[in-house]
């Protein structure tokens, strides 16, 4: 573990957490960390991935997972033109299944994960919007700023169709203001409840009069728009949209705001840190003029995050669970997915309501753990009953054993836990998982089928469920 | 007093969980007084989503305001379901008319909350969180769950429903179960499928194997989430397949057990999943109730009631899901002899306006009526219906908070602290017989 931090989060001291990790020979970087950093900084690695990782060492891993591989944004360009196409075609489910194709296949997926943070963080849902394509372009606009500044982000989301009809903008006009999106920018969206009054919600409603759509593009309609004087967050002036979000970023609320968001994203989500601990990396979103990737990158880059306050302290969203499953077939069918993350209680373009999914424990319930069950169950060994050597459709999971020709029960758990849990199981686990793949002294292709068991096991642990 | 090994058994069956009772929840192992299935009162709750029209559910046949605002969506007097000289029921109502007159069914009129929000799912949030400031992010059941629970081993709270586990049902810190279309749940091994069962106890194993040094940490929340899930899977397989006969006497001849095929009388996905479907899943609740799950309150949907155009079919077919249903539901809990210990409530987002619009619906409204149903139901109608002289911006006035429907049924039915539930008082109405 990074140093010797202490246990409780209000005890460790906020400048060392942030510090970057420089790994040694009794803090060594190795598959346990290299696995901890694709999850949290995508949805996971291939064992290529885990092993390369290790190999090439920390610093260059880092900047693999922070900068994405060369030809990144020019593949996601690529796929977004073919997300246009399907968007117009009004389907929701296709666009979901292209969504998660995109994260599948991206060579950056860090700006996949942090697109979903900002989706759930502007919670917007076709459910009233009703217009796929509208959505489809909500998240290009989320993915072309989810690494870069927050400014222009807040601003474009400000013109956004998608949000302006899910937060009734275009009846917010001059003489009859309507609240909501003044209301959850501030609430939701940049400082929280307390840092704002009453007056300045009914303020800001009036400086983003006018602000509409007609119902495909952003339309700012002149003569609906409040001209007068405005007095918000103690600034007066005849303010308008623009300047709304200037002055919020001008409070030092803001900040600390979308940075204990992304801690919960990033660090933890086992407990709420003290203000304290998030000052410094509030400071220097600010300083950065509120860049995104340098707060990220210093994030994951720290002691905090390479030491046990962050270690298996998230629940995997159903996202971040499939596509972590699936990455490593590459080939698979992600179109047929979309209802299967449902019943795990994430529709993608459908949050439950503007404050977005609650995220954490509460992915988990009795359903929604039957749900992944049954995921991983398809993937792992298919649905029909299936003969040895006949692989289920959607890859071998057995592969990695196969090509090295391991069929000792000793050897093949413990690469297999290096796979998927790089290690990371109790001794009686391991030894439980053994002797099931002993069973029948089974040989060849038996054992390959057995082993597709054992990986569908894997799957449904509770560590497993743990980013 | 049981002892804990015969506890355990009856509430987690025949399940592998039994042999490593310590890390099994608390809630499944809890040796104090155990609640006897059979004993707690039961409130199922039915949301009628999209906004019902409340106005043409019970009808104030005898005001011309009514005929004028509706001259193609009205009803009658001579069709309607009379329950007094100013209201009557929708015609396809029957049902809940008869149960009205046999005294077991309660109508409340004009149930509402303050500055009404028309948005749908902004104001199912206010229903299902029973805060109108829509600040909460935890469900009205969900807060009531652990005193739903007490001392009992039993899951205190049901969804059954193809939909995600609705916000009524959220925030509990254990013991809210979503049993989905049962499907899931109920395709545990059979007697042949040795994969399956192998499977599971592999799958089981592993959960109980995983680290557990604190408590309170992520990873032992995830093992005591999934723990639960396998002991409500088995219990449900234990309640829907009958046990295998106990040997019989040295000498005499072993009978043959031929146990019910395990989805025997259990309507199936289709029927589960369709948003249409009322009977199926009280049919199913109805069995849970009878076979002793020990729940405490269920919660199922009927879908399709934003009828903003082509109401008069559409909404007629609802009702008659609805009343058909409903009478359904208390007369298998009666040939089981549960019915005098449940309670159903209906409830909607909203109602619709008085006006009706061009398209030959009805768009978003305020205020409406609901049905309280069940023996132990003071029978009636309560409070008047609301003036359609005097609206709100063309829509019916509320002067009952719905709060205080949840306030009776919290305090009256299910022995719950209303207080604490709903983050304040409000005063009940007389909705629960004295005596049954």
């Amino acid at each position: 573990m990074a140093g010797t931090l202490p246990q409780s989060s209000t005890q460790v001291d906020p400048v060392l957490a942030w510090q970057s990790w420089e790994p040694s020979a009794t803090d060594p970087w190795n598959l346990k960390w290299a696995g901890h950093l694709y999850r949290r900084a995508g949805f996971g690695a291939t064992w290529t991935e885990l092993q390369e990782a290790v190999k090439s060492g920390l610093a260059a891993t880092l900047i693999r997972v922070l900068d994405g591989q060369p030809g990144a944004e020019e593949r996601d360009r690529l796929v977004e033109k073919a997300g246009a196409a399907i968007a117009s075609k009004e389907e929701a489910d296709a666009l979901r299944g292209w969504w998660l194709y995109l994260a599948l296949q991206s060579l950056h997926p860090l700006r996949e994960k942090l697109t979903l943070f900002w989706h759930n963080h502007f919670a917007t849902s076709i459910a009233k919007v009703n217009r796929v394509d509208l959505m489809f372009r909500q998240n290009r606009l989320l993915r072309r700023h989810a690494l870069g500044k927050l400014q222009p982000l807040l601003l474009d989301i400000s013109r956004d169709p998608a949000m302006l009809i899910w937060l009734d903008s275009n009846t917010n006009v001059k003489g009859a203001a309507n609240e909501n999106y003044a209301r959850e920018l501030m609430e939701l969206f940049s400082l929280g409840v307390g840092h704002y009054a009453e007056s300045d919600v009914r303020e800001a409603a009036r400086a983003f009069t006018g602000w509409h759509t007609d119902g495909d593009e952003f339309e700012f309609a002149t003569d609906l728009h409040d001209t007068a004087d405005k007095k918000f967050l103690g600034r007066s002036g005849r303010w308008n949209g623009e300047d709304i979000v200037r002055i919020i970023l001008e409070q030092p609320a803001a900040a600390l705001f979308v940075v204990r968001k992304l801690y919960r994203l990033l660090i933890s989500e086992n407990e709420s840190p003290p203000e304290a601990l998030l000052e410094p990396l509030a400071q220097g979103f600010r300083k950065s003029d509120y860049d995104i990737a340098l707060l990220v990158k210093t994030m994951l880059s720290s002691r905090l995050f390479f030491s046990e306050h962050a270690y298996r302290q998230r629940v995997k969203s159903p996202m971040e669970f499939v596509v972590g499953i699936v990455r490593p077939f590459g080939g698979s069918r992600p179109a047929t997915m979309a209802p299967e993350l449902e019943a795990m209680g994430q529709l993608l373009f459908a949050p439950p309501n503007v404050k977005g999914w609650s995220g954490g424990k509460a992915w988990l319930n009795t359903a929604t753990i039957l749900a992944r069950n049954s995921f991983a169950k398809r993937m792992a060994v298919g649905d029909a009953p299936s003969k040895p050597g006949s692989p289920p459709p959607h890859g071998d999971v057995s592969s990695v054993l196969r090509r090295d020709k391991i069929t000792e029960p000793s050897r093949a758990v413990d690469l297999l836990v290096d796979v998927h849990l790089q290690g990371d199981v109790t001794k009686a686990a391991r030894l439980r998982l053994v002797s099931f793949l002993a069973e029948g002294k089974l040989k060849d292709e038996a054992f390959y089928q057995r082993a597709r068991e054992a990986v569908l096991a894997l799957w449904t642990m509770p560590e497993f469920q743990l980013a | 007093m049981l002892n804990r090994r015969h506890f355990l058994k009856q509430t987690v069956g025949s399940s592998s969980l039994l042999a490593l009772s310590s890390l099994v929840p608390e809630f499944l192992v809890n040796t104090a007084r155990a609640a006897e299935a059979g004993k707690d009162q039961v409130l199922v709750v039915v949301e009628l989503t999209g906004g019902n029209d409340g106005l043409n559910t019970v009808i104030p046949y005898a005001d011309d305001l009514y005929h004028k605002a509706r001259p193609k969506l009205h009803y009658t007097k001579n069709e309607i379901v009379k329950i007094d000289d100013h209201v009557g029921l929708h015609p396809s109502l029957r049902q809940v008319g008869d149960m009205l007159q046999k005294g077991e069914l309660a109508v409340v009129q004009g149930v509402g909350y303050p500055n009404p929000n028309r948005s749908h799912f902004e104001s199912m949030d206010v229903w299902q969180s029973a805060d109108p400031r829509r600040r909460s992010g935890t469900g009205w059941i969900a807060r009531s769950a652990p005193e739903l629970q007490g001392n009992s081993s039993h899951i205190p709270a049901v969804h059954l429903g193809p939909k995600e586990l609705p916000l009524a049902l959220q925030g509990a810190a254990g013991g809210v179960v979503s049993l989905g279309t049962l499907r899931s749940y109920l395709s545990e091994p059979n007697a042949k499928d040795n994969d399956a069962k192998t499977r599971k106890r592999l799958r089981e194993d592993l959960v109980k194997a995983s680290a557990t040094t604190q408590k309170d940490s992520m990873l032992a929340f995830v093992q005591r989430r999934q723990l639960q899930t396998y002991a409500t899977v088995d219990r449900l397989a234990d309640l829907f397949r009958p046990p295998v006969p106990a040997p019989s006497a040295p000498g005499t001849p072993a009978p043959v057990p031929a146990p019910a095929p395990p989805d025997a009388g259990i309507p199936g996905e289709a029927e589960l999943s369709a948003p249409r479907n009322l009977n199926p899943k009280l049919n199913v609740v109805a069995q849970l109730i009878s076979k002793g799950l020990g729940t405490r309150v269920f919660y199922v949907s009927l879908d399709g009631f934003d009828t903003h155009a082509g109401q008069k079919q559409d909404h007629a077919g609802l009702l008659a899901e609805l009343s058909n249903s409903v009478a359904g539901f208390f007369q298998q809990l009666k040939g089981t002899g549960h019915d005098k210990r449940v309670v159903l409530l209906t409830f909607s987002e909203f109602g619709r306006r008085v006006q009706e619009n061009s398209s030959g619906g009805t768009d978003h409204g305020a205020a409406s009526c609901l049905f309280v149903a069940g023996p132990a139901v003071k029978a009636g109608v309560v409070g008047a219906h609301p003036s359609l002289k005097d609206l709100d911006a063309g829509d019916l006035k509320y002067h009952t908070d719905f709060r205080r429907v949840y306030a009776t049924l919290l305090d009256r039915w299910l022995g719950c602290d209303s207080n604490t539930v709903l983050g304040g008082k409000f005063d009940p109405l007389d909705l629960i017989k004295a005596k049954i």
